[in-house]
């Protein structure tokens, strides 16, 4: 990123650092945007009214912006997860459990703890105790599988699938059996509603958009401050670029995995206690589905760059809650915004074929995701 | 670059080309008028055209809009759970008249809705209410007169005296309903008959929800087994499980009967076996609350609305005529009130 060149200012460079690496994910999305707006001609719907009902549902009024705030939310956490494993070299695709072990933990915790101490718990102590039980579950569900692969080699991906399949059906299980809402018109797998003083409030009244937005952008910022001023940070990056260079300069490489691993896993988590403590007040199966899958595609779209993240997170959940809008104006199926992320991704991942449309020429600089296989 | 500004601006041409046609029927925009009667139908998380209740309910407000009860109806289908409460503002703060919400999963968000938007009327579908909330009717089926229905059926129609019904989990009520309506009816036909019929009810409760209604090969087995003791008939209710419990039986050339709507039609493979299916009809409940809410005549609290059975299709010639005067003679009993099921609302 150190541009040799001393002339312009820090601010200019920086500001031109952004733009070269956003030039491709931007065109990209447009691209996408006409590529969608043909399909929508094909199918004989109006693109334009379609794509004004996305704007109107997601930017459009103060309640259009809360609500794609709160769909950010979960998002940013997810992606920054996702993101920060690719800068180590990891990857994680195992954030769909680690957020419902998360919500499951932080919900468990909202409702029953009033009930094992037998008094109410001031908010001061009961919400902190409900976001950092959430969190560190969600980091001992990927740390296990950083220490699988520190110390026998077992690749990372396959183990956060299967740690998957583990947190979803343990929390069917848990939420049909003992952690079950118990009150007789229930039938639903849920836990009951948490107390007042484990939820976060919301910032305005009269809208759903709560302090974990705040709270979000926050730490993406703390982990930009991570990766790029202190140690561990450097330490994590060398690691994802070059294992066997790091161990010769001297970094504890097994011990840098089992980290990175576990502080993606926290902030999975944390996207699954901010759902539960924030905005659904329990858990339920079926619930925050889906996120943790959507939460890789954002951190690629942002370039696993943490406010790349927060940009991603902030279209997706864009094109999430518009979507409603949408409909509503054109009764067009939701299934197209899939279909649009789904271009937009394709256009990333694949970007020669934007480098070639718009004629862009490579500066041979890539981004590491993983070191494959094997690494 | 020069290609694709031509590729652009004749895609904008031609969108606009396409935008600009249409008007003159009063649109989505209108609703905030006083004179336009607007419905709104928001799905559970699924879609319209899901085959099940979400479609039949959408055509309950299509039938509404065909009578002349309603001048703009529109969908939107739930895509995440979280936006329940969301999707019932998009057509509250439009001005709908009518918001139709479908399942018992939006029970909660369609009766905090009923507080904010206090002029619009809400029918929710499956939803029953303990309490009576202003502003909602619930939209609910008598299953256990289905399950009566067919049971009876099975019982009069089965040579072996052995019959057989594949549910899903008994935690919902309306499955437990149709369950125990299946048991009722086979014991009322028994009484008329003087036979003695042995009933096999299982219920799929031993998994998840996210399995209960969608495990046909358990309810293939399970259909199976009940049949090598000797069933002869199997009332599959259930989704998914059910349904393949339906096509075993077909298979193995005994009787299958359907759940919530004419399965004769989805079932092709089973079709020329199904004798009948328990039905909930959705489609004309919907549609009737919608007119009553028209005429200002829809009050708060539960509503019931019909069940029934689908005609014999195939097997018509199969069923002697003293079979169906007793399923006529049944029907109207449930309907008037002088047939009871005995089947409490839930399980005890």
């Amino acid at each position: 990123m150190q541009s040799e060149k001393q002339s312009g200012s820090l601010t200019r460079q920086i500001l031109q650092s952004i733009s070269e690496a956003s030039l491709v994910p931007f065109l990209a999305i447009l691209t996408a945007v006409i590529v969608g707006g043909i399909v929508i001609l094909f199918v004989g719907g109006d693109p334009i009214l379609a794509y004004r009902g996305l704007l109107q549902g997601s930017f459009g009024s103060t309640k259009a912006l809360s609500e794609t705030a709160i769909w950010a939310t979960p998002y940013i956490f997810a992606g920054l997860a996702v993101a920060l494993a690719f800068k180590g070299g990891l990857f994680n695709i195992g954030a769909e459990g680690q957020l419902a072990v998360g919500a499951v933990v932080s919900a468990l915790i909202g409702y029953a703890l009033p009930e094992w101490l037998g008094f109410d718990v001031p908010a001061i102590i009961h919400l902190p105790l409900v976001v950092v039980f959430g969190v560190i579950m969600g980091g001992v569900w990927a740390g296990i599988v950083g220490a699988l692969k520190a110390y026998t080699g077992g690749h990372e991906v396959i183990n956060t699938i299967m740690m998957n399949y583990i947190a979803l059906n343990t929390t069917s299980f848990l939420l049909n059996g003992v952690m079950k809402d118990r009150s007789p018109t229930n039938v639903i797998a849920r836990t009951p509603l948490i107390a007042d003083s484990a939820r976060i409030p919301p910032i305005f009244e009269g809208l759903r958009v709560h302090w974990g937005f705040v709270l979000a952008l926050l730490t993406a910022f703390f982990i930009w401050w991570l990766l790029t001023k202190t140690t561990l940070g450097f330490q994590i990056r060398t690691v994802g670029l070059n294992p066997d260079a790091a161990k010769y300069a001297g970094i504890n490489v097994k011990r840098i995995v089992i980290l990175t691993m576990a502080l993606s896993g926290m902030l999975a988590g944390l996207a699954g206690v901010i759902e539960v403590s924030g905005l659904n007040y329990r858990h339920e199966l079926g619930f925050s589905i889906g996120y943790g899958y959507d939460a890789i595609a954002i951190a690629l779209l942002g370039k696993s760059h943490p406010l790349g993240v927060v940009l991603a997170a902030i279209l997706f959940a864009a094109m999430r809650n518009g979507a409603t809008r949408m409909q509503f104006l054109t009764q067009m199926p939701v299934d197209l915004i899939s279909m649009l992320q789904a271009f937009i991704l394709l256009f990333v991942a694949a970007d020669a074929i934007i480098r070639y449309i718009y004629r862009i020429k490579s500066k041979g600089e890539r981004v590491v995701l993983t070191r494959g296989w094997g690494g | 670059m020069k290609k694709l500004y031509v590729f652009m601006a004749l895609l904008v041409v031609a969108s606009m080309a396409l935008s600009a046609c249409g008007g003159g029927a009063p649109t989505a925009e209108d609703c905030s008028k006083e004179d336009v009667f607007c419905v709104g139908l928001v799905t559970d998380v699924g879609k319209v055209n899901d085959k099940s209740f979400n479609q039949s309910a959408w055509e309950g407000v299509q039938q509404a809009q065909a009578e002349g009860n309603a001048d703009v109806v529109q969908f939107i289908e739930t895509a995440d759970a979280k936006d329940y409460a969301k999707n019932i503002a998009q057509f509250g703060d439009a001005g709908y008249d009518v918001i139709v919400t479908v399942g018992f999963g939006l029970g909660e968000a369609t009766n905090a809705a009923a507080a904010t938007y206090p002029n619009v009327r809400f029918i929710g579908v499956d939803q029953f209410n303990a309490e009576t909330v202003a502003g909602v009717s619930g939209l609910n089926f008598p299953e256990d007169n289905a399950g009566f229905l067919v049971g009876a059926l099975a019982a009069a129609m089965s040579e072996s005296h052995k019959i057989g019904a594949v549910c899903g989990t008994d935690v919902v009520p309306p499955v437990w309903r149709f369950g125990e309506g299946y048991k009722a009816g086979a014991a009322y036909a028994d009484g008329m008959n003087g036979t003695t019929t042995e009933v096999f009810v299982v219920y799929h409760s031993d998994v998840g929800f996210d399995k209960t209604f969608t495990d046909p090969e358990w309810g293939a087995t399970t259909a199976k087994s009940m049949m090598d003791q000797g069933a002869d008939a199997i009332f599959g209710c259930g989704g998914l499980t059910g349904n393949g419990a339906v096509s075993a039986a077909a298979q193995a050339g005994k009787y299958g009967i359907g759940v919530d709507k004419d399965q004769y039609f989805e079932l092709t493979d089973a079709a020329p076996r199904m004798l009948s299916s328990a039905i909930k009809l959705i489609t004309p409940g919907v549609a009737k609350l919608i007119a009553a809410a028209k005429a200002g005549t829809l009050e708060d609290g539960n509503v019931f609305g019909d069940a029934g059975y689908a005609p014999y299709h195939d097997l018509d010639s199969s069923v002697p005529d003293e079979g169906k005067k007793m399923m006529e003679e049944l029907n109207k009993g449930l309907l008037d009130g002088s047939i009871k099921t005995n089947v409490p609302p839930v399980k005890p």
